[in-house]
């Protein structure tokens, strides 16, 4: 079985979803398409219980107050990693709103959130107050650096079993 | 229970008659009327229950209306108005549903009919836009005025040149690509990104213009002859990379692929969930996009053509002239350098537009490429490998000779039959070296020189007879020597070197005796006398001269020896002389 899945990488700006990824995957676009067509699109193959799956990751540029995801680029998702950065507490609620958009625009799908740079840990600000929340509604998270490389594969792990078994 | 409306036909009421009487008429009733009692009962039912009646009715209703439908329009007239306003109410709550169902059937039957009336327009004025401002637009507008060709059909017949590179089936809710295949030898980059990023970039264009759905981006140009063309469906879209100018048909051809695509796994598209095992079976129909047109030339019923023609066959004609002239040329060369004496031809052939001839060649024979001058031939087109060898032709050989001895111009040399005959004349030390070489040359059995004269002897001899001819007349009864003489006298001594050196050359040893005269006036002593003084007197002037005493003798005949009978002075005076002789 040759299986693919559109996976999104989701996350205001700057939360290092382009570093999450860039030293994980296969790639022939430049960055400047996220600042020109607003996705960069990159392919990476998991393994999930020995089935191949290939992840076509769709890096969306991250949302400030001039860029909003568009619907059109969630369409056909299989599922969505949502970025936060750990080192600033704000990305945590517009990461939740992003969520709520998210799944209003194309319904329920698995997603795994990502506290990134968790190798700045002076100044990690997203505490167990925010975590709790996180138990709260049933949510899974992991703790990335896409500095050393910390929790990516585990992230991309967890996302393709609740691919496969939705 | 219902009540029996038989019961109502009786003549008597129940209370009137007997008991027993009432019953047996009722068991006689229920034994001639009960089973169609019972069907009427049952038949009541069915008529009175309205589900039942709708199950009977479709029951028969689809061979009554086919039946009927055989037979006239009523049919179709009746329910045409419901058919409609049905149509028009589900268009109304949820035209999705039409949509879906009409789009594979109806969508190629009516592209096919209105494509094939209109396409060849629409190409037509699209390309005669777009060339119509070119320098190639201008080239062909002058082709169409030539041809009287419509100026859009000649476009076209330069333009209608395409090559289908890679066709690609995108699911278009996940922008995944379902399958995906390519032209030989066609690189690409990987697909299931190219493809995405595509479905992105339409996404992209889509949002930012506030397309309707059916607006999507279909086209895309890369430079000047690659295109992508994309045509969407309700679950996939393909996009064909496409370099050249393919023709409109090409996007017919697309949409019934996607089409036939639908129609056939429909149900699997809808639910695709990144599975692309499931859709091998449409590479085949894929495949059949990957089309690819080549340009055919022409025929061009153009004066032009047979001006090209006949430039051509004349060109031919006069190439074909010089080349049998060249090849004549050089099969007459070739048979004239084996004639050369000292050239041996072993092989020629003409290569890369060389005539290459190989053999030997004596270093006294001619040059060859002189004789291609002679024959009017470029020597630039001949490389002669010829090794060098030793002739025994006569003519080289003869040269050899010739070479060997440094004969002076007045030497004729002959070779015939190996004799060699040598002629005309050489000086004596010539000849004498001459006689020497010949004695070591083996190319000649012998020589023969009889013919060639010594000139030394001949100028010996010559000067000899000069020398005895001379004679020094004196004075009367003096050893003086009469005046005007002294000239005479010079050139006598001149003669007499060049003698003596003669002589030497010939190795012959002469000598010069001076003998001196008198008249017959005086006495025979007195005359002896003075004819000695007279030789003597000759003789001290020529030893003046620096020549050797030892070749000169002198003697005094008196008159013995006159030289004419004295009948007159002057004949005495003639007697009064010395003579010269040579001596050896």
């Amino acid at each position: 079985m040759n299986l693919k899945k559109k996976i999104c990488m989701l996350g205001v700006y700057s939360v290092g979803k382009t570093s999450l990824v860039r030293s994980f995957v296969s790639s022939i676009f430049d960055d400047k398409y996220l600042s020109t067509v607003g996705v960069k699109i990159d392919k990476k193959l998991v393994e999930i219980e020995g089935q191949p799956i290939e992840f076509l990751l769709w890096d969306i540029a991250g949302e400030d107050e001039h860029f909003s995801v568009p619907s059109s680029y969630l369409r056909g998702a299989s599922g969505y990693l949502l970025v936060m950065d750990g080192t600033r507490k704000d990305t945590f609620d517009r990461a939740l709103d992003l969520q709520f958009r998210t799944e209003d625009a194309i319904g329920p799908i698995p997603f795994i959130v990502v506290l990134n740079k968790v190798d700045l840990a002076d100044e990690w600000q997203i505490g167990p107050q925010e975590l709790a929340r996180l138990d709260k509604m049933n949510w899974t998270f992991i703790k990335t650096s896409a500095k050393t490389g910390a929790g990516v594969e585990e992230a991309f792990h967890k996302l393709g079993q609740k691919v496969l078994h939705p | 229970m219902t009540k029996d409306p038989a019961d109502s036909g009786s003549d008597k009421f129940p209370d009137e008659q007997e008991p027993q009487e009432v019953f047996e008429i009722e068991e006689l009733r229920q034994l001639i009327t009960g089973p169609e009692r019972i069907r009427i009962d049952q038949i009541r039912e069915r008529l009175d229950n309205p589900e039942r009646r709708i199950h009977d009715l479709s029951q028969i209703l689809p061979e009554a209306i086919s039946l009927r439908t055989s037979q006239d329009e009523k049919i179709a007239k009746a329910i045409a108005p419901t058919v409609e306003k049905a149509i028009e109410s589900s268009i109304k709550t949820n035209r999705k549903v039409l949509v879906d169902v009409l789009f594979p059937v109806m969508g190629p039957a009516i592209r096919k009919a209105v494509a094939s009336t209109i396409h060849g327009m629409i190409q037509s004025f699209d390309k005669t836009l777009e060339h119509s401002l070119s320098l190639r637009g201008l080239k062909w507008r002058l082709e169409a005025l030539r041809t009287k060709k419509p100026f859009g059909e000649i476009v076209l017949l330069h333009t209608l040149l395409y090559q289908v590179e890679q066709i690609f089936l995108i699911h278009r809710k996940s922008s995944l690509v379902i399958q995906h295949v390519t032209s030989k030898d066609i690189k690409t980059e990987d697909p299931d990104l190219v493809a995405s990023m595509l479905s992105a970039i339409r996404d992209f264009v889509q949002d930012s213009f506030k397309l309707e759905k059916e607006e999507c981006l279909d086209t895309l140009c890369m430079g000047t002859d690659r295109t992508i063309w994309i045509e969407q469906g309700e679950q996939a879209l393909i996009a064909a990379v496409i370099r050249g100018n393919p023709p409109s048909d090409l996007r017919s051809t697309l949409r019934e692929t996607l089409d036939t695509i639908h129609l056939g796994h429909g149900e699997a598209l809808e639910a695709f969930d990144g599975d692309t095992t499931l859709f091998e079976a449409v590479r085949p129909d894929l495949e059949g996009c990957l089309q690819s047109r080549y340009k055919q030339k022409q025929k061009k019923d153009f004066p032009l053509f047979w001006v090209l023609l006949g430039t051509a066959v004349f060109l031919i004609a006069i190439l074909s002239f010089f080349s049998i002239q060249g090849h004549r040329r050089w099969a007459k060369y070739l048979e004239r350098l084996k004639d050369e004496p000292g050239i041996q031809v072993t092989s020629a052939e003409k290569r890369s537009g060389l005539y290459h001839v190989y053999g030997f060649r004596d270093p006294l024979a001619s040059d060859p490429a002189d004789l291609l001058i002679k024959d009017k031939l470029k020597p630039d087109d001949f490389v002669f490998n010829l090794e060098s060898y030793t002739s025994t032709h006569p003519q080289v050989v003869l040269k050899r000779i010739d070479k060997i001895l440094e004969s002076p111009e007045t030497v004729n040399l002959e070779l015939k039959d190996g004799v060699l005959n040598i002629s005309g004349s050489a000086s004596h030390p010539w000849i004498a070296e001459m006689r020497e070489a010949l004695k070591t040359i083996t190319w000649i059995s012998k020589y023969d020189d009889r013919n060639l004269a010594d000139q030394d002897e001949n100028a010996f001899a010559l000067l000899k007879g000069k020398i005895e001819q001379r004679f020094f007349l004196f004075e009367f009864r003096s050893a003086e020597m009469l005046a005007g003489q002294e000239p005479e006298l010079r050139a006598f001594i001149e003669d007499l070197k060049n003698f003596f050196n003669l002589a030497k050359g010939l190795e012959k040893a002469v000598q010069i005796e001076i003998v001196g005269h008198a008249d017959s006036l005086g006495t025979e002593n007195a005359n002896l006398v003075i004819s000695q003084e007279r030789a003597e007197k000759i003789l001290s002037i020529i030893l003046k001269e620096n020549l050797d005493p030892q070749s000169f003798r002198t003697s005094g005949l008196g008159s013995r020896e006159l030289f004419r009978e004295e009948r007159t002075n002057q004949d005495r005076e003639l007697n009064r002389r010395v003579t010269i002789r040579v001596i050896g």
